[in-house]
């Protein structure tokens, strides 16, 4: 069994601890006995996802963003086209913004999207950085984690969280967050979501067994720690809610 | 009137203030409310320098007073910390005359680097020293680039800047500015034509975006770079630390003012060049910013010596939610030569308000313990699995690293393990009380 995570932009859009979700999934497929390549590209870079099951890209700055979407502009075509594929496509922190039509910057500057998917964003003064609790549309767990945006996003029909008891929505304040369909996935939540929340990590993994069609497994392997931390993190936050 | 009002609530409420153990914002925030723009009306003196950046600015600051203050200068400043803008004006109005003039040569302000576009609204520094900025309590901060853009308006075309060559984002604040002074390192000991470091915040240029050249990193970032694109590059030094001797703690200024160090991290150097340079444009002279650096131990106690059972312990303060500052206390661990332990505590992420956020963890180099000297590494406190986690992603043998839950079982453990190897403790402000009230500290 063999699979290739394509990592867009790590030295760009690493705001903190990005690289860990791909550290992380990486860890469980091999675990699993799946044979994994990494192929992480930069600005400089010609992308090629033909071949791309995992496509991931994590938070940066705005002007880091901005860098992004005009050096990978030229392969949204390939993009859409990974994502017509099923190929799963996770963006996290303002990444996810880049799936969308657009973004507008402070200074009213448009900057074209990847248009996967329809909605807008539009950049703020305001930062809004705060620990998230997330219930999702997808799984049963509460998420937990953090977010660090200064954006409004509209326009999202099928949001990944239903709401955030705790944390800034897409619009609002304990609003609807985040952006799914089919197997890609946007989020704002920030850093490495996926060890944060090992069962949105293992939502990553039955979508990636079932693109490939490899037989899922009932139980997916649960390494240590993880299921602990989670715990404890969940606990700490629900205890701010109250 | 309404000054010489400000003024007298200002010194009541500090006097007040200090027999009830109380801050020192108070007293100003109702001095402001009285009169907002005091600030503006009081007279000050004419050198006023601002130290701001991530990391280093209170001992900054502590060695820039000592220096200026063996000189003969009078110098106030704010060593309890108190750094925005209610602390800055109960400072200055406790330290003025009831007619408005602040007594004293120098006022010297530690200044955080969010909110001094507040304080410098009303006065402007004549020396704003900026050390470095890096990934920094980013639940509150945002990220790097986001405190660049709020200091910029806090700079006031008349003042000096005093930066840190090395550092490619502090550079930044050199365009469209005139008085520039730089302070950096030559390629010393420590220079490596290798970035090391989880992340790489230099990779990409801060101006354009493009592709950084390194010719050399002193660490993380910190180095001699160059855009390829636009060109932004780092500037010659006009004060400049021409050669360093980590391991034999010794530091040459400008060729030939040699400095001993009473702390051996690459953090001090910066911290003293900053304190010379600025020091040095304030006009004093050589041989008297020697006398006072030269092995000059910091107040502010980031580093506790202490026993354990039969451990010589070293608690090396960091700062949760900064990579930077663990990676350089980790880097002081990996260059001692004798067996020790490690343990690192994450319990309370931050004494100044309630976070969860651990994503921090996965930007420090822990790989920098992998090395044969350090036998074990204990981990506790609250997000232990946390850290537990991210030492499975390292490359230090599994059998090395152990867990406990509290604070008093890891010290427990060491205390009766029988063994007496040095101990190094990593941790936080908001951390490491919970430590220090466990075990027999060495007297100051």
């Amino acid at each position: 069994m063999e699979l290739t995570i394509v990592h867009l932009y790590p030295d760009s859009m690493s705001l903190y601890g990005e690289y860990a979700n791909v550290a992380v999934l990486r860890r469980h497929l091999e675990t699993m006995g799946v044979e994994v390549t990494v192929r992480n590209y930069t600005c400089e870079d010609t992308l090629d996802f033909s071949d791309a099951d995992f496509i991931y890209m994590g938070a940066g700055t705005e002007n880091r963003q901005k860098a992004v979407l005009t050096a990978a502009a030229p392969c949204a075509d390939a993009l859409r086209a990974a994502a017509e594929k099923e190929a799963v496509i996770l963006f996290t922190g303002n990444a996810m913004e880049t799936l969308g039509a657009s973004v507008t910057d402070v200074s009213g500057r448009v900057w074209p999207g990847f248009a996967l998917a329809e909605f807008t964003t539009e950049e703020t003064e305001r930062r809004t950085p705060g620990d998230v609790v997330a219930v999702p549309a997808l799984w049963d767990t509460p998420a937990v984690g953090f977010m660090n945006k200064c954006s409004l996003t509209r326009g999202v029909t099928s949001p990944l969280f239903r709401e955030l008891p705790l944390g800034f929505g897409n619009e609002a304040e304990h609003g609807a967050e985040g952006y799914v369909s089919g197997n890609v996935f946007g989020t704002h939540l920030t850093g490495p979501v996926l060890v944060k929340n090992p069962d949105f990590l293992d939502v990553m993994i039955r979508r990636l067994f079932a693109r490939k069609g490899w037989e899922i497994p009932e139980t997916l392997p649960v390494l240590p720690h993880g299921r602990e931390a989670y715990a404890v993190t969940l606990r700490e936050l629900q205890g701010r809610i109250k | 009137m309404r000054m010489l009002f400000a003024i007298i609530v200002c010194r009541l409420l500090r006097f007040a203030g200090k027999l009830v153990g109380k801050g020192s914002s108070l007293p100003g925030k109702y001095a402001l409310k009285i009169c907002p723009d005091v600030l503006g009306r009081v007279k000050l003196p004419d050198c006023i320098i601002a130290v701001t950046g991530s990391n280093g600015k209170t001992s900054t600051v502590e060695m820039i007073a000592a220096i200026l203050r063996r000189s003969g200068r009078t110098v106030v400043y704010n060593e309890e910390g108190s750094n925005q803008i209610e602390g800055v004006t109960t400072l200055i109005l406790c330290n003025s005359t009831l007619s408005g003039r602040m007594k004293g040569d120098v006022l010297l302000l530690e200044s955080d680097e969010r909110y001094a576009r507040r304080s410098f609204r009303w006065f402007h520094p004549t020396h704003f020293v900026i050390t470095n900025l890096y990934r920094d309590q980013l639940t509150r901060n945002g990220h790097p680039e986001w405190v660049y853009r709020s200091i910029l308006p806090a700079v006031h075309p008349e003042t000096t800047l005093v930066l840190n060559a090395d550092d490619p984002l502090v550079s930044c604040f050199a365009r469209d500015h005139e008085k520039v002074r730089w302070f950096g390192l030559d390629r010393c000991s420590i220079s490596s034509p290798e970035h090391r470091g989880v992340y790489h915040d230099g990779a990409r240029c801060p101006v354009c975006q493009g592709r950084m050249e390194y010719e050399w990193y002193h660490y993380e970032h910190i180095g001699r770079y160059r855009c390829a694109d636009c060109g932004h590059h780092r500037h010659e030094a006009d004060f400049a630390v021409t050669a360093l001797d980590l391991e034999g703690g010794t530091l040459t200024i400008g060729g030939e003012t040699e400095i001993s160090l009473a702390f051996r991290s690459i953090y001090n150097v910066y911290n003293i060049l900053a304190a010379w340079s600025v020091c040095s444009l304030a006009g004093v002279d050589r041989e008297t910013m020697a006398s006072v650096i030269n092995n000059y131990i910091l107040k502010n106690g980031r580093m506790v010596q202490f026993t354990l059972g039969a451990h010589r312990g070293v608690l090396l303060t960091s700062k949760h939610e900064n990579s930077v500052a663990y990676d350089t206390n980790l880097d002081y661990i990996a260059r001692t030569k004798d067996p020790c332990q490690v343990l690192v505590i994450v319990d309370a992420i931050s004494r100044k308000y309630f976070t969860g956020e651990t994503s921090w963890l996965w930007d420090i180099d822990f790989d920098r313990l992998n090395c044969p000297q350090v036998k074990k590494v204990l981990l506790c406190g609250k997000y232990v699995n946390d850290l537990a986690m991210r030492f499975d992603y390292t490359g230090l043998p599994a059998e090395k690293v152990v867990c406990y839950d509290t604070v008093p079982q890891a010290a427990n453990a060491l205390a009766e393990d029988g063994g007496d190897e040095a101990l190094y403790v990593v941790t936080c402000f908001s951390d490491r009380d919970k430590l220090l009230n466990l075990v027999k500290k060495e007297a100051d």
